[in-house]
Order: C-alpha cells, then sequence, then structure tokens
C-alpha cells in the first residue's frame, strides 16, 4: 500500500464527481487525503460524453470513505 | 493534459485498508495529522462548494449556449423585461458592496459576461456602462485599501470589465439611448385635447422608468470618474451629478416594481435574482475552494435605498474639500466613519484627501500641512518664521526630520479611520507603538530646540511643544481604543467600574492637561502678536475679534466626557456596593486579568504611562472612607457629575445631533441617580440595565 502513496490518484466519488490528486494519506474507513486536487464534473478519461466545465483546483481535500465508489491509481510512475 | 495510465485498484486498496488498525494512519512522513487538518471535507454541505453546484439545475452553460438555446434573448426585450434586469443588476452591484464575491452577484447576469453579443441597443449601453462602473469601483477601493475581506472581494475571475471601449463612448451610448427615450416620452404623452390611450399610457410609463435608470447610470458613471480625477478637480461636476441622481432615485423608487419579478419559490420570495438573463450558479465552478458563502442578494426596494445612502454619504465626502486644516480634517473623518459607512465612500474619501501621489487633496506636501497644523495647535517657536530659531541650520535639521518622520505615523492615523469600525480598534492599539516612538524623538527634539534657543534668546522656551503635539494624538488613538470597546460590546457590565475609571482619572484629565497646555501657550503668542501690532502700527491695530480661548470647545468636550465617564463610576461602584450588581465568581480569569488584558496595548508607552493594576486598586479604595462610605453617597456624587457634564454641553454654542443626545443622557441619568438617593427599590437586587441605544459610549442607566 504504502508504494502508492505520492503517486497520482483517481476518486470517484458517489455524487458523480471526479477527483485526481497525489495520495497523501487514509486511515482504516478509507478517509483519504489528496493533495493539489482538482475536481472534474465528470471522468476526464471518457471521451465519448462532451464532458464540459475546466476542472476546479481545490487543494487538499478528504473524501470520506462512505463517498468512495472507485479508486485508480497512474501506474506510469510505479 | 496530462496522460494518465490508469489502473483501477479500488478492491485492492479497500482490504489493504481494513488491515489498518483503528486511528493507524498510512501516510508519508512528510505529512501528518497537522497538515491533514487544513484539508477541506468533500461532500460536506458546509465545505464543499462543488456540491451545490451539482445539485443545481442549470438551464444553460453560458451566455452563447443561452442565445442559442433562446434562454437569453438579446433583441426586442420588452421593457418589464429592460427594467428587471436593470434593477436587479444594481441589486447585484450593491450586493457585491457589502462584501460578496462578484461572482455569485454581478456576474450571474450573463449579458455582462459579453456585453457585444447583445443586439438591444439599451441593454448593451446599460451592460457596457456596468462593468465600466465596477471596474473604476475596484480601482478606487483597491487603491484606498481600506477594506478587509469582509468588506470587499476585489477578485474579478478573468471578466473582461470593457476596457476595450473608452470612458467617453460608453457614456455617449447611453447618452445616445437616453435621447432615444426621451422622444418616445414626448410621442406617448397625452396631449389636452386628445383622449387618454390606455396603451399609449402604459408606454409613456414605461419609457419614463427606463430613461430615468439609463440616466441615472451615465451619472453615477460620470460622477465616479469625477471625484477620481486629480487633485479634486471633478468635485463641482461630480456633486452636480449626484444631486441629480438623488431626483432621479425618487422616481425609480416608485417604479421597482414594473420591472418582470422573480418567480416565487414555495411561495417564497428567492434570494436571487432568476429572471431572464440571470443564472445564479453560473460562476459556481469559479469560486475559490473555500467554504462557499452564501449570497442573498438585496431586493429590489432595499437597493434603491441603498443607492440612496450611498448618494448622500458620496455627498457627504465631497465636502471634505472645504475643510481646512489636518485637525479639523481628522476630526471630520471621525464624524464620517462614526455611522459605519460603506467601503466605496470611505475610500473615497481617502482618496480625495490623500490620492496616491500621497499629496494632501492632491496638491500640499504633508509636511507642509504637519507644520501648519502643529503652528496652529502650539506655536512653537521652531515653525515660527520670524523667529531666530527658525533660521538656525541645525535646529532647522532637527525640526525637517522629525517632521519626516512625523508624515507615517499621520497617515496611518487617517488610514484607520477609514477602516470598519471593528477593524479600526485592533488598528489603533497597533499605532501606539509608532506614536510612542515618535513621542520619543518629540521630546529630544524640544530639548535639543530649547538649549539652543535659551542661548539666542534668553528668556523664551521651547519646551514640549512638538512633545504635546504627539502627545495629544497617541492620547486621542488611546482614547479611541477604549470607547471603541463599548461601541463593539466588548465589555461585560462587571467591567464597566475600571473602565470608566480609567478614561475619567487617567485619559481624560490627561487629554485635558495637554489641550490646556497648548491652549496657554497659543494664547500668549496671540496676545504678544497683538501688543507688537499694536506697538507697530500705533492706534490702527485692529481689535482681535476671537477672543475666545484657543481649543476651548475641545477642551470642554474633554471635560464634559471626562465628568460622564467620573459619573459611571460613581454610579457603578455605588450600584456594585448596594449589591445590585455581582461580580460574577471568576473561576478561569479575575479581575486583574482583565484589567491588564484591557489596557495591554498601553504598555508600550512612556507618556503617559499605564496606571497597573495595583495602583487602581490602590486609589478606588474604599475602606479609607471613615465613616464608610454608602452607595447613597456615591449616588450624589454621580449625580452632581452628570449634572457637571451637562453644564458643559450646554455651554457649547451650535451643538451638534450627538451634544444634544448626550444632554438628554446627562438629564435622564441625573433623575435615576436621584430615584437611587431617595431609596427606590432600594431591598431589590434586580440588576440595573445599560442602554447604549441613544448614544454608544454613554448608556441610559435604568433601574428595574
Amino acid at each position: 500500500m504504502e508504494v502508492w502513496l505520492n503517486k497520482n490518484m483517481k476518486i470517484c466519488m458517489t455524487d458523480g464527481r471526479t477527483l485526481i490528486g497525489v495520495f497523501l494519506c487514509t486511515d482504516r474507513d478509507r478517509n483519504i487525503i489528496l493533495g493539489s486536487c482538482q475536481e472534474f464534473l465528470k471522468s476526464p478519461g471518457s471521451y465519448t460524453s462532451c464532458a464540459p466545465g475546466e476542472p476546479r483546483t481545490l487543494g487538499l481535500a478528504m473524501i470520506p470513505g462512505r463517498h468512495i465508489v472507485s479508486i485508480h491509481v497512474d501506474d506510469q510512475s510505479i | 493534459m496530462a496522460s494518465y495510465n490508469w489502473v483501477d485498484i479500488t478492491t485492492e486498496f479497500m482490504e489493504k485498508s481494513s488491515e489498518l488498525k483503528l486511528g493507524e494512519l498510512l501516510h508519508d512522513p512528510e505529512f501528518g495529522l497537522f497538515e491533514a487538518m487544513s484539508a477541506i471535507e468533500m461532500m460536506d454541505p458546509k465545505m464543499d462548494a462543488g456540491m451545490l453546484c451539482n445539485q443545481a439545475k442549470k438551464k444553460f452553460l453560458n451566455l452563447k449556449h443561452g442565445i442559442e438555446t433562446g434562454f437569453v434573448k438579446i433583441k426586442d426585450l420588452s421593457y418589464p423585461e429592460l427594467l428587471g434586469i436593470i434593477d436587479d443588476t444594481y441589486a447585484c452591484l450593491v450586493t457585491w458592496l457589502e462584501g460578496h464575491s462578484l461572482a455569485q452577484t454581478v456576474f450571474t447576469n450573463l449579458y455582462l459576461h459579453d456585453p457585444h453579443l447583445i443586439e438591444e441597443r439599451s441593454l448593451r449601453a446599460f451592460c457596457i456602462s456596468m462593468l465600466k462602473i465596477v471596474d473604476i469601483i475596484r480601482d478606487r477601493i483597491n487603491k484606498a485599501s481600506v477594506f478587509e475581506e469582509e468588506d470587499f472581494q476585489s477578485l474579478t475571475y478573468g471578466f473582461a470589465l470593457a476596457t476595450e471601449i473608452t470612458d467617453s463612448r460608453a457614456s455617449g451610448m447611453l447618452k445616445e439611448v437616453e435621447d432615444d427615450l426621451l422622444r418616445t416620452i414626448k410621442n406617448t404623452r397625452t396631449k389636452q385635447n386628445e383622449d387618454s390611450d390606455p396603451v399609449k399610457e402604459k408606454e409613456h410609463v414605461y419609457a419614463t422608468a427606463l430613461h430615468s435608470r439609463i440616466k441615472f447610470t451615465k451619472l453615477l458613471f460620470s460622477a465616479l470618474i469625477a471625484l477620481s480625477k486629480e487633485k479634486c478637480q471633478g468635485i463641482g461636476d461630480a456633486n452636480q451629478s449626484l444631486k441629480q441622481m438623488l431626483e432621479l432615485l425618487q422616481g425609480m423608487k416608485e417604479t421597482w416594481s414594473l420591472g418582470v419579478q422573480n418567480e416565487d419559490q414555495d411561495g417564497r420570495t428567492r434570494d436571487y435574482p432568476t429572471i431572464l438573463g440571470f443564472e445564479p450558479l453560473i460562476n459556481q465552478r469559479l469560486l475559490p475552494p473555500t467554504f462557499p458563502r452564501y449570497t442573498k442578494i438585496k431586493s429590489r426596494e432595499e437597493t434603491m435605498w441603498y443607492l440612496n445612502g450611498l448618494i448622500n454619504r458620496l455627498k457627504a465626502v465631497c465636502t471634505v474639500t472645504q475643510v481646512s486644516g489636518l485637525h479639523q480634517t481628522m476630526e471630520f473623518f471621525d464624524e464620517f466613519s462614526k455611522p459605519s459607512p460603506c467601503v466605496l465612500s470611505r475610500s473615497i474619501l481617502q482618496l480625495l484627501y490623500v490620492p496616491t501621489n500621497r499629496r494632501i487633496l492632491g496638491t500640499h506636501s504633508m509636511v507642509d500641512v504637519l507644520k501648519e497644523a502643529i503652528r496652529g495647535f502650539i506655536v512653537p517657536p521652531a515653525l515660527m518664521p520670524r523667529s531666530a530659531i527658525a533660521n538656525n541650520a541645525p535646529a532647522k535639521e532637527y525640526v525637517d526630520a522629525f517632521l519626516a518622520h512625523c508624515v507615517r505615523p499621520v497617515f496611518n492615523l487617517l488610514q484607520t479611520v477609514g477602516h470598519n469600525r471593528a477593524r479600526q480598534r485592533g488598528k489603533w492599539a497597533h499605532l501606539l507603538e509608532e506614536l510612542g516612538t515618535l513621542q520619543d524623538e518629540a521630546d529630544k527634539v524640544d530639548a535639543y530646540l530649547h538649549s539652543v534657543l535659551v542661548k539666542m534668546e534668553p528668556g523664551k522656551q521651547h519646551l514640549a511643544c512638538f512633545g504635546t503635539w504627539v502627545l495629544y494624538h497617541t492620547l486621542q488613538v488611546m482614547l479611541n481604543f477604549t470607547l471603541s470597546g463599548f461601541e463593539l460590546e466588548l465589555y461585560a457590565v462587571h467591567e464597566y467600574h475600571y473602565v470608566y475609571w480609567y478614561l475619567f482619572e487617567f485619559l481624560y484629565n490627561w487629554l485635558i492637561s495637554t489641550l490646556s497646555r497648548a491652549g496657554t501657550l497659543l494664547w500668549e503668542q496671540e496676545t504678544a502678536e497683538q501688543c507688537h501690532q499694536k506697538t507697530k502700527s500705533g492706534k490702527k491695530g485692529k481689535k482681535n475679534k476671537r477672543r475666545t480661548r484657543p481649543h476651548s470647545r475641545e477642551l470642554t468636550l474633554a471635560q464634559a466626557a471626562q465628568s460622564m465617564c467620573g459619573a459611571y463610576h460613581k454610579a457603578v461602584t455605588g450600584l456594585m456596593l448596594s449589591g445590585k450588581l455581582q461580580q460574577p465568581q471568576f473561576e478561569y480569569d479575575s479581575e486583574e486579568v482583565r484589567y491588564n488584558h484591557r489596557f495591554a496595548p498601553f504598555g508600550c508607552l512612556v507618556t503617559p504611562p499605564p496606571v497597573q493594576y495595583p495602583q487602581f486598586k490602590e486609589m478606588t479604595d474604599l475602606s479609607l472612607y471613615n465613616p464608610p462610605l454608602q452607595p447613597e453617597d456615591l449616588y450624589s456624587t454621580a449625580a452632581k457629575c452628570f449634572q457637571q457634564a451637562r453644564i458643559h454641553y450646554e455651554g457649547l454654542t451650535n451643538p451638534n445631533n450627538e451634544v444634544q443626545i448626550l444632554i438628554k443622557v446627562c438629564k435622564t441619568n441625573f433623575v435615576v441617580m436621584k430615584l437611587l438617593i431617595g431609596g427606590h427599590r432600594k431591598e431589590s437586587k434586580d440588576p440595573p440595565e445599560f442602554d447604549f441605544s441613544s448614544h454608544k459610549i454613554f448608556p441610559i442607566i435604568k433601574i428595574p
């Protein structure tokens, strides 16, 4: 699990938003803290949807474990 | 955008994380719980601005999209639509001036995102001018920098503020529209021998309402430009515009309901405009990741009243150019600040008196203004042109250096009064440090000048001239600091006795002696000059009409305030003695701790020396009296003090509104004291009430 620290992480939340940021911290309840976090209204990976809107910079954000739908890590750096 | 190679680790992550112990954190050594504290919590409605955005059902995404989908009309707008848009835009503008962000107020009007797309001429001209008005207001407030985050948000979020269009072009556009409307008004006017035509009459009413709004906008724009002119050259024009605006506003107040209205939501009126062209949540994405502020846009009716107040404040600001002298201007600033004026009028006042070139009213150097002010206050020989010492080179050097050092603190004094009332208190405390240093220098310069002067002109003095002047300002700041605690409701009732004591025994005492000293020196100088003139010009020496002592008004006010504070101190002590006022049982602090905390900022001063708590206890020790004091004795002293204060206030010529209120407060409290002496409700232990509704510092005492 330590290998994921300081890697880019993509988290989809229960309300459909996606957050991308640097994985900094977690605990037993999967509360995750992302640094330099950006918020996307829809998944930026899905080219099919004409996802409008620029990302919004949030900075340091904590996502409560119960609101997490899926977690992806950027494996380029692993 | 950086390309990623995402790998799904959801299940793996869940498994691994559940292996952690309760309370255990997996984190980088660089990142700890402390850093984690500042993270914003997603999905928490109080912190997560983006969440609100997702809940909102937006009709369209931006102006272009709105036009394409037909939600936003750019031509053939009806009169009610135009009136509604204009009035709601003003509502947004004044809400912005109350400290909300542009994105949540003015720029919820989509037309302002790109006014060039609008085909309707009146709306386009209005929108362009509105952008320019926003720009100029922002510029003024930023330059004056007498705001804090609660007063004003200057961020423009990258919106274009029509800078490509010149000021005169924008005014011209409004003028053209105004003229067109004037023609419509004329054509639709029912002539005497004509039957009334309801359609025509209605158009007439609408056109008149729109005309006054367009004209109002033009005048607001030109007034703001005039007020920004260098060296206060635009004051005349600005006054003219402001006067006309007040007249127009009368009509606008009557017609605010003509425009299209917001649809009610569940029978309640909404907190923000939703009419054609407005989309309250359009800029949600632009907001910073901090806590979203809930923005309630003012209603149209409130807006008209706000504008009315704003214009009156700006008119008052314009009169600053008629005030002569630094001390009088400081008094003007002080009076202006008392009713908590808005950030725009505060900023404009600052910039008129101290523009960005740091020359007073744009023309005089601060050092010259200071010289004149000090001369008018205490006539130091070193500043008198005919005195020998003024032409002594080393002495002159000292004086110039001292004056140069005064410039910054004096600018800071002026700027501090420009801030909002709550912020002023902290800034006063801060200023005392600077004034303490200045006092030190003033005393040294005085001593040096005195040593030079006695050699040149034996018998003359230069003792504590500059020192007294600095002390006068230091005392004013100390008073402002202490008095602001009442206005901001910081003091608890059981603290009143020492706060009023400090004011009575110490601060006002020092102020009175400072003013008397300065007054005496001025008086002597004037008398000497008159004798000089008489001997010089023989019989022709004209009689001086002004034979009142200098600073007499200020002195009387200080004496009156001192009597007031003395009266409250005695009254509160009496009430405590009688058991009507209970000291709380302190668990975590004591009176001494509170006392020291209240007067802590005075600790940095040498003159006047702060009064320590043991000294206060000693001076107010009631056990020294034999026979022991009864509450009635204290009430009777208080009654005398209230009467004394009233006599002082009544002795003032041209009493202003505040003085009249104070006379009333004196009279009422005098009666209350008499009642207490007579044994009114003697047995009752109900605490008295202090009613600050008539005056912010001197309350009316009520015995329930």
